[in-house]
Protein backbone atom coordinates (compact mmCIF):
# COMPACT_ATOMS: atom_id res chain seq x y z
CA UNK A 1 0.00 0.00 0.00
CA UNK A 2 1.49 3.26 -1.12
CA UNK A 3 0.08 5.51 1.86
CA UNK A 4 2.19 3.17 4.11
CA UNK A 5 5.65 3.04 2.40
CA UNK A 6 5.69 7.09 2.48
CA UNK A 7 3.80 7.70 5.65
CA UNK A 8 6.81 7.70 7.68
CA UNK A 9 9.43 10.39 6.31
CA UNK A 10 6.28 13.27 5.79
CA UNK A 11 6.18 13.60 9.61
CA UNK A 12 7.24 16.89 10.59
CA UNK A 13 9.49 16.94 12.85
CA UNK A 14 8.67 20.06 16.02
CA UNK A 15 9.47 23.52 14.30
CA UNK A 16 6.20 25.24 14.69
CA UNK A 17 6.32 25.57 19.21
CA UNK A 18 6.19 28.49 20.20
CA UNK A 19 6.95 28.94 23.80
CA UNK A 20 4.07 29.59 26.44
CA UNK A 21 1.55 29.00 23.70
CA UNK A 22 0.34 25.79 24.83
CA UNK A 23 -1.83 24.76 21.71
CA UNK A 24 0.84 25.30 19.27
CA UNK A 25 1.96 21.86 20.35
CA UNK A 26 -1.16 20.21 19.32
CA UNK A 27 -0.41 19.88 15.70
CA UNK A 28 2.94 18.29 16.29
CA UNK A 29 1.92 15.94 18.70
CA UNK A 30 -1.23 15.18 16.95
CA UNK A 31 1.19 14.78 13.54
CA UNK A 32 3.31 11.65 14.70
CA UNK A 33 0.42 10.01 15.84
CA UNK A 34 -1.15 10.32 12.20
CA UNK A 35 1.63 8.67 10.62
CA UNK A 36 1.38 5.72 12.57
CA UNK A 37 -2.17 5.52 11.96
CA UNK A 38 -1.18 5.39 8.23
CA UNK A 39 1.45 3.15 8.89
CA UNK A 40 -0.34 0.40 10.57
CA UNK A 41 -3.98 0.84 8.47
CA UNK A 42 -1.77 0.79 5.51
CA UNK A 43 -0.24 -2.59 7.01
CA UNK A 44 -3.77 -4.57 8.07
CA UNK A 45 -4.85 -3.54 4.20
CA UNK A 46 -2.24 -5.10 2.96
CA UNK A 47 -2.41 -8.47 4.79
CA UNK A 48 -5.55 -8.79 2.92
CA UNK A 49 -3.00 -11.00 0.06
CA UNK A 50 -2.77 -13.32 2.41
CA UNK A 51 -6.57 -14.80 2.07
CA UNK A 52 -5.63 -15.06 -1.62
CA UNK A 53 -3.11 -18.13 -0.70
CA UNK A 54 -6.01 -20.83 -0.98
CA UNK A 55 -6.22 -19.56 -4.54
CA UNK A 56 -2.34 -19.27 -5.28
CA UNK A 57 -2.16 -23.27 -4.29
CA UNK A 58 -4.93 -23.58 -6.83
CA UNK A 59 -7.46 -25.10 -4.82
CA UNK A 60 -11.11 -23.44 -3.89
CA UNK A 61 -10.97 -23.69 0.07
CA UNK A 62 -14.08 -26.44 1.56
CA UNK A 63 -17.14 -25.04 2.44
CA UNK A 64 -16.74 -25.72 6.00
CA UNK A 65 -13.21 -23.22 5.95
CA UNK A 66 -15.32 -20.23 4.50
CA UNK A 67 -18.10 -21.04 7.19
CA UNK A 68 -14.59 -20.96 9.94
CA UNK A 69 -13.47 -17.89 7.83
CA UNK A 70 -16.28 -15.96 8.56
CA UNK A 71 -16.44 -16.90 12.06
CA UNK A 72 -13.37 -15.39 12.93
CA UNK A 73 -13.50 -12.37 10.83
CA UNK A 74 -16.80 -11.90 12.66
CA UNK A 75 -15.44 -12.59 16.31
CA UNK A 76 -13.06 -10.66 15.90
CA UNK A 77 -15.03 -8.10 15.08
CA UNK A 78 -17.21 -8.55 17.96
CA UNK A 79 -14.04 -8.43 20.26
CA UNK A 80 -13.24 -5.17 18.56
CA UNK A 81 -17.07 -4.02 19.41
CA UNK A 82 -16.30 -5.15 23.13
CA UNK A 83 -13.18 -3.18 23.14
CA UNK A 84 -14.16 -0.11 21.70
CA UNK A 85 -17.61 -0.17 24.11
CA UNK A 86 -15.76 -0.87 26.91
CA UNK A 87 -12.92 2.09 26.39
CA UNK A 88 -14.18 4.46 24.26
CA UNK A 89 -18.42 5.04 25.15
CA UNK A 90 -17.43 6.25 28.94
CA UNK A 91 -17.43 9.75 28.37
CA UNK A 92 -20.94 10.25 26.84
CA UNK A 93 -23.34 7.73 27.28
CA UNK A 94 -26.24 8.87 25.07
CA UNK A 95 -23.46 10.00 22.67
CA UNK A 96 -22.51 6.65 22.21
CA UNK A 97 -26.13 5.36 21.74
CA UNK A 98 -27.10 7.59 19.56
CA UNK A 99 -24.16 6.61 17.95
CA UNK A 100 -24.23 2.80 17.56
CA UNK A 101 -28.34 3.60 16.45
CA UNK A 102 -26.16 5.79 13.57
CA UNK A 103 -23.89 3.00 12.87
CA UNK A 104 -26.86 0.27 12.55
CA UNK A 105 -28.69 2.87 10.10
CA UNK A 106 -25.47 3.65 8.19
CA UNK A 107 -25.05 -0.18 7.22
CA UNK A 108 -28.86 -0.48 6.79
CA UNK A 109 -29.14 2.25 3.98
CA UNK A 110 -26.03 1.38 2.06
CA UNK A 111 -27.39 -2.35 1.76
CA UNK A 112 -30.62 -0.96 0.82
CA UNK A 113 -28.93 1.86 -1.66
CA UNK A 114 -26.45 -0.55 -3.20
CA UNK A 115 -29.40 -3.36 -3.20
CA UNK A 116 -26.71 -5.85 -1.16
CA UNK A 117 -29.10 -6.53 1.52
CA UNK A 118 -30.17 -9.61 0.58
CA UNK A 119 -26.30 -10.52 -0.46
CA UNK A 120 -24.53 -13.61 1.31
CA UNK A 121 -20.73 -12.65 1.22
CA UNK A 122 -19.97 -15.98 1.59
CA UNK A 123 -22.38 -17.85 -0.17
CA UNK A 124 -20.76 -18.96 -3.17
CA UNK A 125 -23.47 -20.17 -5.36
CA UNK A 126 -23.86 -16.81 -6.31
CA UNK A 127 -26.37 -17.18 -10.26
CA UNK A 128 -26.59 -12.99 -10.42
CA UNK A 129 -23.64 -11.67 -12.90
CA UNK A 130 -23.53 -8.62 -10.61
CA UNK A 131 -22.63 -10.57 -7.75
CA UNK A 132 -19.08 -10.65 -8.32
CA UNK A 133 -19.22 -6.70 -7.80
CA UNK A 134 -21.94 -6.94 -4.81
CA UNK A 135 -19.11 -9.03 -3.11
CA UNK A 136 -16.45 -6.12 -4.08
CA UNK A 137 -18.96 -3.66 -2.92
CA UNK A 138 -19.95 -4.93 0.35
CA UNK A 139 -16.20 -5.72 1.51
CA UNK A 140 -15.34 -1.95 0.51
CA UNK A 141 -18.60 -0.77 2.67
CA UNK A 142 -17.36 -3.02 5.34
CA UNK A 143 -13.60 -2.01 5.21
CA UNK A 144 -15.27 2.24 5.73
CA UNK A 145 -16.20 1.18 9.08
CA UNK A 146 -13.53 -0.89 10.00
CA UNK A 147 -11.33 2.24 9.54
CA UNK A 148 -13.46 4.08 11.75
CA UNK A 149 -12.46 1.32 14.65
CA UNK A 150 -8.71 1.64 13.60
CA UNK A 151 -9.19 5.83 14.20
CA UNK A 152 -11.23 5.50 17.18
CA UNK A 153 -8.79 3.23 18.91
CA UNK A 154 -5.49 5.18 17.71
CA UNK A 155 -7.19 8.01 19.23
CA UNK A 156 -7.88 6.45 23.10
CA UNK A 157 -3.86 5.27 23.27
CA UNK A 158 -1.47 4.25 20.57
CA UNK A 159 -0.72 0.85 22.01
CA UNK A 160 -5.27 0.26 21.57
CA UNK A 161 -4.70 1.80 18.06
CA UNK A 162 -1.79 -0.45 17.07
CA UNK A 163 -4.04 -3.59 18.38
CA UNK A 164 -6.77 -3.02 16.63
CA UNK A 165 -4.34 -2.39 13.94
CA UNK A 166 -3.40 -5.82 14.27
CA UNK A 167 -6.76 -7.61 14.71
CA UNK A 168 -8.19 -6.06 11.36
CA UNK A 169 -4.98 -7.43 9.69
CA UNK A 170 -6.13 -10.94 10.76
CA UNK A 171 -9.29 -10.25 10.40
CA UNK A 172 -8.69 -9.33 6.80
CA UNK A 173 -6.99 -12.49 5.77
CA UNK A 174 -10.66 -14.50 6.36
CA UNK A 175 -12.37 -11.45 4.83
CA UNK A 176 -9.96 -12.02 1.37
CA UNK A 177 -10.32 -15.58 1.33
CA UNK A 178 -14.16 -15.21 1.07
CA UNK A 179 -13.55 -12.51 -1.62
CA UNK A 180 -11.20 -14.24 -3.63
CA UNK A 181 -12.71 -17.22 -4.36
CA UNK A 182 -15.79 -15.44 -4.99
CA UNK A 183 -14.05 -13.36 -7.52
CA UNK A 184 -12.52 -16.86 -9.24
CA UNK A 185 -15.98 -18.46 -9.71
CA UNK A 186 -16.24 -14.61 -11.68
CA UNK A 187 -13.63 -15.78 -13.98
CA UNK A 188 -10.65 -13.13 -12.43
CA UNK A 189 -7.20 -14.27 -12.03
CA UNK A 190 -4.90 -14.23 -9.49
CA UNK A 191 -3.13 -10.94 -9.65
CA UNK A 192 -6.80 -9.12 -10.07
CA UNK A 193 -8.32 -10.80 -7.38
CA UNK A 194 -5.31 -9.81 -4.85
CA UNK A 195 -5.24 -6.64 -5.77
CA UNK A 196 -8.79 -5.87 -5.50
CA UNK A 197 -8.78 -7.97 -1.93
CA UNK A 198 -6.36 -5.32 -0.97
CA UNK A 199 -7.90 -2.55 -2.71
CA UNK A 200 -10.95 -2.74 -1.07
CA UNK A 201 -9.62 -2.08 2.11
CA UNK A 202 -7.86 1.47 1.01
CA UNK A 203 -11.08 2.99 2.88
CA UNK A 204 -10.10 1.40 5.48
CA UNK A 205 -6.66 3.43 5.57
CA UNK A 206 -8.85 6.82 4.58
CA UNK A 207 -11.52 6.33 7.12
CA UNK A 208 -8.71 5.77 10.05
CA UNK A 209 -6.62 8.97 9.19
CA UNK A 210 -9.89 10.79 8.79
CA UNK A 211 -11.66 9.61 11.86
CA UNK A 212 -8.20 10.00 13.53
CA UNK A 213 -8.21 13.42 12.75
CA UNK A 214 -11.32 14.50 13.12
CA UNK A 215 -10.51 13.39 17.18
CA UNK A 216 -7.76 14.59 17.17
CA UNK A 217 -9.44 17.85 16.62
CA UNK A 218 -12.65 17.41 18.58
CA UNK A 219 -12.46 14.90 21.11
CA UNK A 220 -15.35 15.32 22.51
CA UNK A 221 -17.06 13.91 19.80
CA UNK A 222 -15.06 9.77 20.37
CA UNK A 223 -18.02 8.66 21.74
CA UNK A 224 -20.10 9.50 19.41
CA UNK A 225 -17.59 8.16 16.54
CA UNK A 226 -16.68 5.39 19.05
CA UNK A 227 -20.50 4.42 18.73
CA UNK A 228 -20.67 4.21 15.51
CA UNK A 229 -18.44 1.97 14.94
CA UNK A 230 -20.04 -0.17 17.58
CA UNK A 231 -23.60 -0.13 15.86
CA UNK A 232 -22.04 -0.86 12.08
CA UNK A 233 -19.42 -3.15 13.42
CA UNK A 234 -22.14 -5.41 14.80
CA UNK A 235 -24.69 -4.98 12.85
CA UNK A 236 -22.18 -5.99 9.19
CA UNK A 237 -21.09 -9.55 11.70
CA UNK A 238 -24.91 -10.25 12.55
CA UNK A 239 -26.46 -9.59 9.31
CA UNK A 240 -23.75 -10.64 6.91
CA UNK A 241 -20.65 -12.76 8.84
CA UNK A 242 -22.33 -15.20 10.94
CA UNK A 243 -26.29 -15.83 9.40
CA UNK A 244 -24.17 -17.94 6.55
CA UNK A 245 -21.38 -19.49 8.11
CA UNK A 246 -23.79 -21.58 10.63
CA UNK A 247 -25.29 -23.00 7.30
CA UNK A 248 -21.04 -24.01 5.92
CA UNK A 249 -20.28 -24.91 8.98
CA UNK A 250 -21.54 -26.79 12.24
CA UNK A 251 -23.14 -24.52 15.37
CA UNK A 252 -20.66 -25.67 17.66
CA UNK A 253 -17.39 -24.97 15.61
CA UNK A 254 -18.97 -21.69 14.59
CA UNK A 255 -19.29 -20.68 18.05
CA UNK A 256 -16.43 -21.67 19.28
CA UNK A 257 -14.07 -20.41 16.18
CA UNK A 258 -16.21 -17.31 17.09
CA UNK A 259 -15.49 -17.51 20.79
CA UNK A 260 -12.24 -17.81 20.56
CA UNK A 261 -11.77 -14.84 18.08
CA UNK A 262 -13.31 -12.88 20.57
CA UNK A 263 -10.65 -13.99 23.26
CA UNK A 264 -7.69 -13.45 20.76
CA UNK A 265 -8.81 -9.73 20.81
CA UNK A 266 -9.20 -9.40 24.44
CA UNK A 267 -5.80 -10.81 24.65
CA UNK A 268 -4.36 -8.26 22.22
CA UNK A 269 -5.82 -5.61 24.10
CA UNK A 270 -4.00 -6.91 27.14
CA UNK A 271 -0.39 -7.19 25.18
CA UNK A 272 -1.00 -3.34 24.23
CA UNK A 273 -1.16 -2.28 27.85
CA UNK B 1 -26.43 -15.37 55.82
CA UNK B 2 -29.07 -12.87 54.97
CA UNK B 3 -27.02 -12.25 51.62
CA UNK B 4 -27.20 -15.80 50.28
CA UNK B 5 -31.08 -15.60 50.86
CA UNK B 6 -31.35 -12.58 48.94
CA UNK B 7 -29.68 -14.31 46.08
CA UNK B 8 -31.32 -17.27 46.36
CA UNK B 9 -34.89 -15.08 46.07
CA UNK B 10 -33.09 -12.90 43.30
CA UNK B 11 -32.65 -15.64 41.02
CA UNK B 12 -35.52 -17.51 42.20
CA UNK B 13 -37.33 -14.40 40.53
CA UNK B 14 -35.50 -14.69 37.51
CA UNK B 15 -36.77 -18.35 37.68
CA UNK B 16 -40.10 -17.40 37.76
CA UNK B 17 -39.76 -14.94 35.00
CA UNK B 18 -39.45 -17.76 32.75
CA UNK B 19 -42.82 -18.52 33.46
CA UNK B 20 -43.86 -15.58 32.23
CA UNK B 21 -43.12 -16.76 28.77
CA UNK B 22 -46.77 -19.06 28.77
CA UNK B 23 -48.51 -15.92 29.29
CA UNK B 24 -48.51 -14.56 25.36
CA UNK B 25 -50.70 -18.13 24.67
CA UNK B 26 -53.32 -16.86 26.76
CA UNK B 27 -53.91 -14.39 24.12
CA UNK B 28 -52.28 -15.78 20.92
CA UNK B 29 -53.51 -18.71 19.81
CA UNK B 30 -50.74 -19.32 17.34
CA UNK B 31 -47.74 -17.41 18.34
CA UNK B 32 -45.45 -16.67 15.18
CA UNK B 33 -42.21 -18.02 15.06
CA UNK B 34 -40.97 -14.82 13.93
CA UNK B 35 -41.91 -13.08 17.12
CA UNK B 36 -40.35 -15.91 18.98
CA UNK B 37 -37.22 -15.46 16.91
CA UNK B 38 -37.17 -11.52 17.90
CA UNK B 39 -37.53 -12.34 21.13
CA UNK B 40 -33.93 -14.41 21.37
CA UNK B 41 -32.18 -12.03 18.57
CA UNK B 42 -33.09 -9.31 22.09
CA UNK B 43 -31.90 -12.05 24.66
CA UNK B 44 -29.23 -12.91 23.02
CA UNK B 45 -28.34 -9.21 22.71
CA UNK B 46 -28.50 -8.16 26.38
CA UNK B 47 -26.11 -11.42 27.14
CA UNK B 48 -24.15 -10.25 24.67
CA UNK B 49 -23.43 -7.45 26.65
CA UNK B 50 -24.29 -8.37 29.82
CA UNK B 51 -20.97 -11.13 29.36
CA UNK B 52 -18.70 -7.35 27.98
CA UNK B 53 -19.64 -6.94 31.18
CA UNK B 54 -18.59 -9.63 33.30
CA UNK B 55 -15.20 -9.54 31.22
CA UNK B 56 -14.14 -6.06 31.62
CA UNK B 57 -14.87 -7.03 35.45
CA UNK B 58 -13.31 -10.05 35.39
CA UNK B 59 -10.04 -8.18 33.46
CA UNK B 60 -9.92 -5.73 36.10
CA UNK B 61 -8.51 -8.88 38.61
CA UNK B 62 -7.05 -11.20 35.90
CA UNK B 63 -7.00 -10.88 32.57
CA UNK B 64 -5.61 -14.86 31.34
CA UNK B 65 -7.79 -15.93 34.27
CA UNK B 66 -10.53 -14.59 32.72
CA UNK B 67 -10.04 -15.94 29.21
CA UNK B 68 -9.44 -19.49 31.04
CA UNK B 69 -12.92 -19.43 33.05
CA UNK B 70 -14.22 -18.36 29.88
CA UNK B 71 -12.64 -21.93 27.82
CA UNK B 72 -13.71 -24.13 31.14
CA UNK B 73 -17.80 -21.72 30.63
CA UNK B 74 -17.70 -23.80 27.09
CA UNK B 75 -16.76 -26.61 27.84
CA UNK B 76 -19.13 -27.41 30.16
CA UNK B 77 -21.60 -26.18 28.09
CA UNK B 78 -20.33 -28.44 26.01
CA UNK B 79 -20.11 -31.55 28.03
CA UNK B 80 -24.19 -30.80 28.67
CA UNK B 81 -24.76 -31.08 25.38
CA UNK B 82 -23.27 -34.12 24.54
CA UNK B 83 -24.70 -35.74 28.08
CA UNK B 84 -28.06 -34.53 26.43
CA UNK B 85 -27.38 -36.41 22.84
CA UNK B 86 -26.56 -39.66 24.48
CA UNK B 87 -30.15 -40.17 25.76
CA UNK B 88 -32.08 -38.39 22.48
CA UNK B 89 -32.64 -41.92 21.72
CA UNK B 90 -34.64 -43.11 24.30
CA UNK B 91 -38.63 -43.76 23.46
CA UNK B 92 -40.71 -41.96 25.82
CA UNK B 93 -43.07 -40.59 27.33
CA UNK B 94 -44.13 -36.70 27.91
CA UNK B 95 -47.56 -34.89 29.01
CA UNK B 96 -49.85 -36.48 26.68
CA UNK B 97 -47.86 -37.63 24.02
CA UNK B 98 -45.44 -40.15 22.98
CA UNK B 99 -43.34 -40.77 20.03
CA UNK B 100 -41.76 -37.60 18.07
CA UNK B 101 -43.87 -35.53 19.93
CA UNK B 102 -42.79 -36.36 23.71
CA UNK B 103 -38.73 -36.17 22.49
CA UNK B 104 -39.26 -33.00 21.14
CA UNK B 105 -40.57 -31.55 23.90
CA UNK B 106 -38.74 -33.73 26.35
CA UNK B 107 -35.78 -32.05 24.56
CA UNK B 108 -36.21 -28.61 24.89
CA UNK B 109 -37.30 -29.11 28.62
CA UNK B 110 -33.91 -30.74 29.18
CA UNK B 111 -31.91 -28.39 27.19
CA UNK B 112 -33.39 -25.60 28.97
CA UNK B 113 -33.16 -26.81 31.94
CA UNK B 114 -29.58 -27.91 31.85
CA UNK B 115 -28.56 -24.48 30.65
CA UNK B 116 -30.06 -22.67 33.54
CA UNK B 117 -27.31 -24.57 35.58
CA UNK B 118 -24.60 -22.18 33.89
CA UNK B 119 -27.06 -18.88 33.91
CA UNK B 120 -27.17 -20.30 37.89
CA UNK B 121 -23.64 -20.16 37.87
CA UNK B 122 -23.83 -16.80 36.22
CA UNK B 123 -25.85 -14.77 38.98
CA UNK B 124 -24.48 -16.31 41.66
CA UNK B 125 -20.86 -15.32 40.65
CA UNK B 126 -22.17 -11.77 39.27
CA UNK B 127 -23.24 -11.20 42.77
CA UNK B 128 -19.94 -11.92 43.78
CA UNK B 129 -18.61 -8.93 41.71
CA UNK B 130 -20.75 -6.65 42.94
CA UNK B 131 -24.18 -6.22 43.86
CA UNK B 132 -24.91 -3.29 40.93
CA UNK B 133 -23.51 -6.08 37.83
CA UNK B 134 -25.61 -8.62 40.16
CA UNK B 135 -28.79 -6.61 40.03
CA UNK B 136 -28.35 -5.77 36.58
CA UNK B 137 -27.44 -9.37 35.23
CA UNK B 138 -30.42 -10.81 37.65
CA UNK B 139 -32.75 -8.52 35.23
CA UNK B 140 -30.80 -9.55 31.95
CA UNK B 141 -31.01 -13.35 32.97
CA UNK B 142 -34.91 -12.36 33.79
CA UNK B 143 -35.69 -10.60 30.34
CA UNK B 144 -34.08 -13.07 28.90
CA UNK B 145 -35.97 -16.24 30.09
CA UNK B 146 -38.88 -14.56 29.12
CA UNK B 147 -38.72 -15.41 25.57
CA UNK B 148 -37.13 -18.58 26.31
CA UNK B 149 -40.68 -19.19 28.47
CA UNK B 150 -41.86 -18.90 25.12
CA UNK B 151 -39.26 -20.84 23.42
CA UNK B 152 -40.75 -23.88 25.92
CA UNK B 153 -44.50 -23.02 25.52
CA UNK B 154 -43.93 -22.93 21.82
CA UNK B 155 -42.71 -26.39 21.80
CA UNK B 156 -45.22 -27.82 24.15
CA UNK B 157 -48.50 -25.81 23.15
CA UNK B 158 -48.98 -27.33 20.20
CA UNK B 159 -48.71 -30.90 21.42
CA UNK B 160 -51.65 -30.29 24.23
CA UNK B 161 -50.24 -29.20 26.94
CA UNK B 162 -52.36 -26.43 28.98
CA UNK B 163 -51.48 -22.82 29.43
CA UNK B 164 -50.34 -23.35 32.99
CA UNK B 165 -48.78 -26.28 32.57
CA UNK B 166 -46.63 -24.62 30.18
CA UNK B 167 -45.50 -21.88 32.48
CA UNK B 168 -44.90 -24.44 35.29
CA UNK B 169 -42.73 -26.51 32.89
CA UNK B 170 -40.90 -23.03 32.04
CA UNK B 171 -40.10 -22.45 35.88
CA UNK B 172 -39.11 -25.95 36.04
CA UNK B 173 -36.26 -25.02 33.54
CA UNK B 174 -35.10 -22.36 35.89
CA UNK B 175 -35.55 -24.05 38.96
CA UNK B 176 -31.46 -24.54 38.83
CA UNK B 177 -30.61 -20.98 39.02
CA UNK B 178 -31.83 -20.53 42.48
CA UNK B 179 -30.04 -24.43 43.27
CA UNK B 180 -26.52 -22.82 42.18
CA UNK B 181 -26.53 -19.89 42.67
CA UNK B 182 -25.89 -20.41 46.08
CA UNK B 183 -23.02 -22.61 45.60
CA UNK B 184 -21.47 -20.01 43.13
CA UNK B 185 -22.00 -16.89 45.04
CA UNK B 186 -20.23 -18.59 48.30
CA UNK B 187 -17.58 -20.17 46.28
CA UNK B 188 -17.18 -16.20 45.23
CA UNK B 189 -17.30 -15.06 48.54
CA UNK B 190 -14.58 -17.52 50.08
CA UNK B 191 -12.27 -17.71 47.11
CA UNK B 192 -11.85 -14.02 45.60
CA UNK B 193 -8.91 -14.95 43.54
CA UNK B 194 -10.92 -16.97 41.94
CA UNK B 195 -13.51 -14.71 40.77
CA UNK B 196 -12.12 -13.91 37.08
CA UNK B 197 -12.35 -17.40 36.85
CA UNK B 198 -15.59 -17.62 37.55
CA UNK B 199 -16.34 -14.19 36.03
CA UNK B 200 -14.94 -15.51 33.00
CA UNK B 201 -16.93 -18.81 33.18
CA UNK B 202 -20.04 -16.82 33.47
CA UNK B 203 -19.32 -15.13 30.23
CA UNK B 204 -17.93 -18.20 28.71
CA UNK B 205 -21.05 -19.91 28.86
CA UNK B 206 -23.43 -16.85 28.57
CA UNK B 207 -21.34 -16.12 25.05
CA UNK B 208 -21.34 -19.86 23.77
CA UNK B 209 -24.89 -19.99 24.48
CA UNK B 210 -25.98 -17.23 22.09
CA UNK B 211 -23.34 -18.41 19.46
CA UNK B 212 -24.66 -21.79 19.23
CA UNK B 213 -28.59 -21.51 20.38
CA UNK B 214 -29.90 -17.80 20.38
CA UNK B 215 -28.53 -16.43 16.92
CA UNK B 216 -29.17 -19.61 15.31
CA UNK B 217 -32.68 -20.05 16.09
CA UNK B 218 -33.10 -15.94 15.62
CA UNK B 219 -32.10 -16.62 11.47
CA UNK B 220 -33.98 -19.83 11.10
CA UNK B 221 -36.93 -18.06 11.64
CA UNK B 222 -36.49 -14.06 11.82
CA UNK B 223 -35.36 -11.71 8.91
CA UNK B 224 -31.68 -11.14 9.22
CA UNK B 225 -31.74 -7.55 9.36
CA UNK B 226 -34.06 -7.13 12.17
CA UNK B 227 -32.41 -9.61 13.88
CA UNK B 228 -29.32 -8.27 13.60
CA UNK B 229 -30.78 -4.71 14.33
CA UNK B 230 -32.45 -6.41 17.76
CA UNK B 231 -29.37 -7.99 18.91
CA UNK B 232 -26.74 -4.92 18.08
CA UNK B 233 -29.04 -2.31 19.77
CA UNK B 234 -29.88 -4.90 23.07
CA UNK B 235 -26.28 -5.23 23.32
CA UNK B 236 -25.12 -1.66 22.64
CA UNK B 237 -28.36 -1.02 25.44
CA UNK B 238 -27.05 -3.76 27.65
CA UNK B 239 -22.97 -2.12 27.92
CA UNK B 240 -24.73 1.33 28.22
CA UNK B 241 -27.14 0.39 30.96
CA UNK B 242 -24.28 -1.06 32.79
CA UNK B 243 -21.78 1.64 32.27
CA UNK B 244 -24.49 4.50 33.48
CA UNK B 245 -25.47 2.25 36.79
Amino acid sequence: MRESTSAPPQVPRPTLRVPGAAWHIEPVTTLEPLAAVLLFSGLAALTAVLGTVPQALGKAPPRTWIGWANALAGGLMLGVAYTLLTEGLSTGLIAGGVGALLGIGFVRGSHALAGTGELDVDELEFSGPGSGYQAVLVDALHAADEGVAIGVAMAVSLPLGIAMATTLAVHNIPEAMVLSTVLARKGLGLPRAALVSVAVNVNQVLLAVVSFGLLSLFPAVLPLIAGFAVGALMYRTLVELLPESYHQAGETSIAMVTLLAMGVVVLLSGVAR
Amino acid sequence: MSEVLLVFLYALSTAVATGLGAIPFLFVRELSERFAAYSAAVAGGLMLGASFGLVAEGIGYGRGETLAGALVGVFFILATQRFLGDRDGQDLVFEAATGEGAKKMLLIVIVMTAHSFAEGVAVGVSFGGGVTLGAVITIAIAIHNVPEGVAISAVLRPQGVSVPRCAAWSVFSSLPQPLMAVPAFLFVETFRAALPYGLGFAAGAMIFMVLVELLPEAYEHGDRAQVATLATASAVAMVLFQQWL
